[in-house]
């Protein structure tokens, strides 16, 4: 008993010690760093001349000087801040003269030593500041680092300073590669990371199309989404029919986005896809394709298991003239279940979106609809009155 | 003591992340993120009941957040005061007809969904009084997006907050199935333009020690949990989940408080029975600022009923305790929550009473009685000071000298009286959880406008 | 190159600016840096130090004048373009600030022909100016600035950096700027102030988005500004959303100056 008393005495003086020091730390940790900021805040305020100096030269001809005077580190560090802020927010010359400057203060050169440093610490945040200043002189060996790494969040922040800095197009697939290694499902995250680049992306991603590896098409599909060009159009042909699920998704909602011209046998076969990504891609083309076949599938669409697939088929059908809109008060004034409750939001929602038209063409479209309207449900007396919850739930997501 | 010896083992954890958290923070820039096609869209889900004072605020913040596609749904679950209307008047909101409630996951039938199209992203949901839960399941069938985010009526997120949330996701999203933000006490702050201005601790007592108790809960506990995969509880306050895991468990349950940790605990159970690789992750660094209550009543009752939920789930789900299949929910948050959380204060009575009535019965044993009060106290403050050196080393919020003595002194006086208080509030929770008095409690709340004004004068 | 220093303090305000003109227009360069400076309480011997430093830098002719009032200097750096008499102008004030601490300089400077076409009236605006500019500020003239258009652009921008940026850019265009950094007092602005032309980031405190532009077109003022965004948003939705609410540009960052620019005049006229 006596001994364990003892223990426990002792036990207590190291709390009390650990303790002490903790206090001890804790204050030292955060005098210094308000020391830090104090000391930041003056050296902005001193250079506050220099920085205006550049802003206002930035459009000259003349290479930018460096700052007057012999300056300490910390000096250099706010400095260096600086120019990578502006290198993030400009485009076209004036980074490019930004970057010159970091490069001829030396902060590039500094950087890429401590890429070698001990501390993990400084690396990172060495190659993060690289990125920042766009060194392409330090990709290969930002690249070695990415393919050494273990997946964590800061692999992230070195593909992010590779993708910024790189000038060839070999580089930036290589990243890819390293980041795509690790088998986690982040096209997005690969693809917002290589729009990054100064590069001309589209070719890149053109060719990423096809690359045998699946994880580099998905990433240039998913980074081409929104901006699909003819050139890669016979690309997507081929990947419509591709084996995995979301390749095929992506892949058919890219194609469609270019407006192409679908056969009827086409659209039926996407319509009846097994995936309903596809189905809900091709369902919202279809409103603003005008595909003569295209309306009767859109009408038993409407009884799709999914809601993407219902919902996206109910609005391609208001946008499909007064037969489309007939369709659906028909499915309203009939139909039931789920059907019924996509068909009635849809209409009342385009009842209410097309009473904002002003234009001529658009007014006589809309009152035509709203003749329609009128003969399914009457003027203001027969209005659908929406049934409280549906047959059956939906568990999609 | 054991108690003190696990939670040194999470604070261990934690402290082998805080670097990583830091530099991911530090060295990532939002805001390229934040305007990006590439980010997956997010509805926020706000339950609203009894907040006309603070909700038109809330909601102006919630939408100026800096993320790319998301939608705020507020409901307003039968609330007594004028919530909708000032909401209403404030958005200039009209019913929609034939709103689509998708009924994925069964809730009350709500009244009607309010909308005007020049906020094109906020719907508000009218319905009767269901509770919360319910009310997030009725967000939920209405909501448009693959992820959804529960935010309370009385917090105020910080701008980036979602899109560091959403980062952190796109990290890894198929696994990813729940990220639980850091939830910080907002009172004592200035607040301007619905976003927190200056960051200050509270001036009055109560909140003081929540602070504290918050600093310790989430930098010192859910970083350390969250790394080994076994967080128990993402912040109702402040949550971001995949909808479609979500609904497959069934959406939240209604009928007791809990109901954050119940879907948590939930998704675990759902992911490991069917084997499928899942995290449920903690991210510090989108931080939810929140109104602390500041009376003693409406503490206790928070308390209690946050005695009374975690009880309920702890019942409810007994049978994860000590069983392999659910690895280390099973083995080891599980037990640790029955134990150390829902029995801990009988525990200490039953220890305490031993304690007392030994040396009662034998005066020169007074030492042993000191010695273990000590040992305790002391270890619980250096686990206090070690989730200051957390807050010290990545995050550095408070930015006065004096606020770091202050938030010193409350971490030790808070084993005077607060820790006991809190143990008695459980064990009162626990009571009512018994008789079934299953009510929710008063909640009274001040604008914000005046809090900032209290903070401004001060 | 020798050193020419010429100290002439009994010269005659308009003297000065006629000698100023004579001898920008005898040189044989391109540009001639001018400079002012203003100092409060200008110790006796500012002048000297001024030379001194001036005298130290290898390739710098100059020549340098009392100015009319007291405390103000005159300096002309022939062969001098504006950056170079802009970097002179700092590299002047920090040596000299770095010598007697706490003394505070105004300056104005600008460049002839350069800028423009030298005359009386601009030498006794830059002087003018270089008393009444606040402490410690280098006041640069562009030719825009000479002849200031009455166009009022409001810069309203969450980041310093880039308010400071796009402040700096449009005065230096001549334009008439004010900038704030939250959407409420913007709508404030606007209405008080009457901008022509908002430029503006999407995404702010207070209120933003596309509340926060169909707020601006509701506001009680004569005409409704023009409205450019200059944003981090590029969401292809809302940038349709933004110009179906009738935005008159959308600018995604990261963006060029060039192109802001001609996309702002475009705006304007």
């Amino acid at each position: 008993m006596y001994t364990h008393l003892t223990l426990a005495i002792y036990f207590i003086y190291v709390c009390l010690g650990l303790i002490g020091i903790g206090i001890a730390l804790l204050f030292t940790l955060r005098l210094s760093h308000l020391n830090k900021e104090k000391k930041s805040k003056y050296y902005l305020q001193k250079h506050q001349d220099y920085f205006k100096f550049i802003q206002t030269h930035l459009n000259g001809t003349a290479a930018l000087p460096l700052p007057p005077g012999k300056l300490k580190e910390l000096e250099w560090r706010v400095i260096q801040q600086k120019c990578i802020e502006w290198i993030g927010q400009f485009k076209g010359d004036y980074r490019e003269k930004l970057v010159r400057l970091c490069y001829e203060a030396g902060f590039v050169r500094e950087d890429i030593k401590l890429l070698d440093s001990l501390f993990y610490g400084r690396r990172i945040a060495a190659a993060y500041r690289l990125g920042g200043m766009r060194a392409a002189e330090a990709v290969p060996r930002l690249l070695k680092m990415l393919e050494s790494e273990k997946y964590t969040p800061l692999t992230i922040v070195v593909a992010r300073a590779v993708a910024k800095s790189a000038e060839q197009e070999e580089q930036l697939k290589e990243m890819l590669q390293h980041l795509l290694r690790h088998g986690k499902p982040i096209h997005n995250m690969a693809a917002d990371i290589v729009m990054e680049s100064q590069l001309d992306a589209s070719r890149l991603l053109l060719k990423l199309l096809d690359d045998e590896n699946p994880d580099l098409v998905k990433v240039a599909l998913v980074a081409m989404w929104g901006q699909a060009i003819p050139e890669v159009v016979p690309s997507l042909d081929r990947l419509v029919g591709a084996e995995q699920t979301d390749v095929r998704a992506e892949a058919v909602r890219l194609y469609l986005s270019s407006n192409p011209v679908l056969k009827d046998d086409t659209i039926k076969s996407l319509m009846a896809d097994k995936d309903w990504e596809v189905r809900a891609a091709v369902a919202k083309s279809l409103g603003s394709l005008h595909a003569a076949g295209s309306i009767p599938l859109l009408r038993s669409a409407l009884k799709d298991a999914n809601w993407w697939v219902r919902n996206n088929s109910a609005e391609s059908l208001t946008k499909l003239g007064e037969t489309g809109f007939e369709v659906l008060c028909q499915v309203a004034m009939n139909g039931s279940g789920v059907e019924r409750e996509t068909a009635m939001y849809h209409i009342e929602r385009a009842m209410q979106q097309n009473n904002e038209h002003e234009k001529l063409d658009q007014m006589v479209a809309y009152n035509k609809k709203k003749l329609l309207y009128e003969r399914y449900f009457g003027v203001a007396e027969k209005r659908p009155i929406r049934q409280v919850a549906a047959v059956g739930g939906d568990y999609t997501a | 003591m054991t108690v003190n010896t696990i939670y040194f083992t999470i604070l261990t954890f934690s402290f082998r992340n805080i670097m990583t958290i830091f530099r991911r923070s530090a060295y990532s820039k939002y805001n390229t993120l934040s305007g990006s096609e590439l980010v997956p869209s997010v509805s926020l889900l706000v339950p609203a009941f009894n907040e006309e004072l603070t909700v038109i605020e809330n909601v102006k913040c919630l939408l100026t957040l800096n993320y790319p596609t998301y939608e705020v749904i507020v409901i307003n679950d039968g609330s007594s005061d004028n919530t909708l209307e000032v909401l209403r008047e404030e958005f200039g909101l009209e019913p929609l007809p034939n709103p689509e409630m998708r009924n994925s996951i069964d809730c009350q039938p709500i009244r009607a969904v309010y909308h005007n199209p020049q906020y094109p992203h906020l719907f508000v949901i009218d319905k009767p009084n269901g509770g919360k839960a319910d009310s997030l399941n009725a967000g939920i069938n209405l909501s448009h997006y693959p992820l959804i985010s529960s935010i309370d009526a009385d917090s105020l997120l910080e701008k980036d907050a979602l899109i560091r949330m959403a980062r952190m996701y796109m990290e890894n999203p198929e696994e990813t199935v729940a990220i639980g933000g850091d939830v910080r006490i907002a009172n004592g702050c200035l607040i301007e333009n619905g976003a927190v201005k200056e960051v200050s601790l509270p001036r009055k007592m109560w909140p003081m020690f929540q602070a504290v108790e918050y600093l310790k809960a989430f930098l010192g506990g859910r970083i350390g949990w969250s790394a080994i995969n076994g967080l128990i509880i993402v912040s109702g306050a402040f949550g971001m989940f995949r909808k479609d895991y979500v609904i497959a468990v069934g959406g939240y349950r209604g009928g007791y408080p809990g109901e954050d940790m119940n879907i948590i605990i939930k998704l675990h159970r759902y992911m490991l029975e069917n084997k499928l690789k899942y995290r449920v992750a903690f991210c510090p660094e989108a931080v939810c600022w929140t109104q602390a209550p500041d009376s003693y009543r409406i503490l206790s009752n928070q308390r209690k009923r946050w005695g009374r939920g975690n009880l309920k789930n702890m019942i409810e789900n007994y049978d994860m305790a000590f069983n392999p299949k659910y690895r280390v929910m099973g083995l080891l948050t599980m037990p640790y929550n029955i134990i150390f959380e829902a029995l801990n204060p009988y525990f200490k009575i039953t220890g305490l009473l031993a304690l007392v009535g030994y040396t009662l019965l034998d005066m020169t044993n007074w030492k042993i009685l000191v010695v273990f009060g000590l040992i305790n106290i002391l270890s619980g403050y250096l686990l206090s000071i070690g989730a200051l050196f957390l807050e010290e080393l990545a995050f550095k919020r408070f930015t006065k000298v004096s606020d770091l003595a202050r938030l010193l002194l409350f971490s030790a006086l808070k084993f005077f009286g607060y820790a006991q208080l809190g143990g008695l509030w459980r064990i009162q929770g626990h009571i009512q959880y018994l008789r079934n008095n299953n009510s929710w409690g008063t909640m009274t709340r001040t604008s914000w406008k005046e809090e900032s004004k209290a903070a401004k004068t001060a | 190159m020798p050193n020419t220093a010429a100290l002439q303090t009994e010269i005659e305000q308009s003297n000065l600016y006629v000698t100023i003109i004579q001898k920008v227009k005898e040189s044989a360069h391109e540009a001639n840096g001018v400079l002012f400076i203003y100092s409060v309480n200008a110790p006796s011997y500012l002048e000297s130090q001024i030379s001194g430093i001036l005298e130290s830098q290898p390739g710098v002719t100059f020549a340098m004048w009392s100015g009319h009032q007291p405390g103000s200097i005159a300096v002309l750096l022939p062969g001098q373009t504006l950056d170079t008499v802009h970097f002179q102008g700092l590299l002047l004030k920090q040596r000299i600030q770095e010598i007697n601490g706490d003394l505070e300089l105004h300056m104005a400077l600008s460049s002839f022909p350069e800028q423009g076409e030298l005359n009386e009236q601009l030498l006794k605006q830059m002087e003018e100016s270089a008393k009444l500019s606040p402490a410690g500020d280098i006041h640069i003239f562009t030719k825009e600035e000479f002849q200031p258009s009455q166009t009022r652009i409001l810069i309203v921008e969450g980041d310093a950096t880039v308010r400071e940026f796009l402040q700096i850019r449009l005065q230096m265009q001549g334009y008439e700027t004010a900038v704030t950094d939250n959407g409420i007092s913007a709508l404030e602005l606007i209405e008080s102030w009457n901008p022509d032309l908002v430029l503006t980031e999407l995404n702010l405190y207070g209120i933003d988005g596309l509340p926060y532009i169909h707020h601006i077109q509701q506001l009680n003022v004569k005409t409704v500004p023009k409205i450019v965004v200059l944003t981090e948003q590029r969401v292809e939705q809302t940038i349709s959303l933004c110009f179906k609410s009738g935005i008159d540009d959308y600018i995604t960052k990261p963006f060029s100056p060039v192109e802001l620019d001609a996309r702002i005049r475009r705006c304007i006229h």
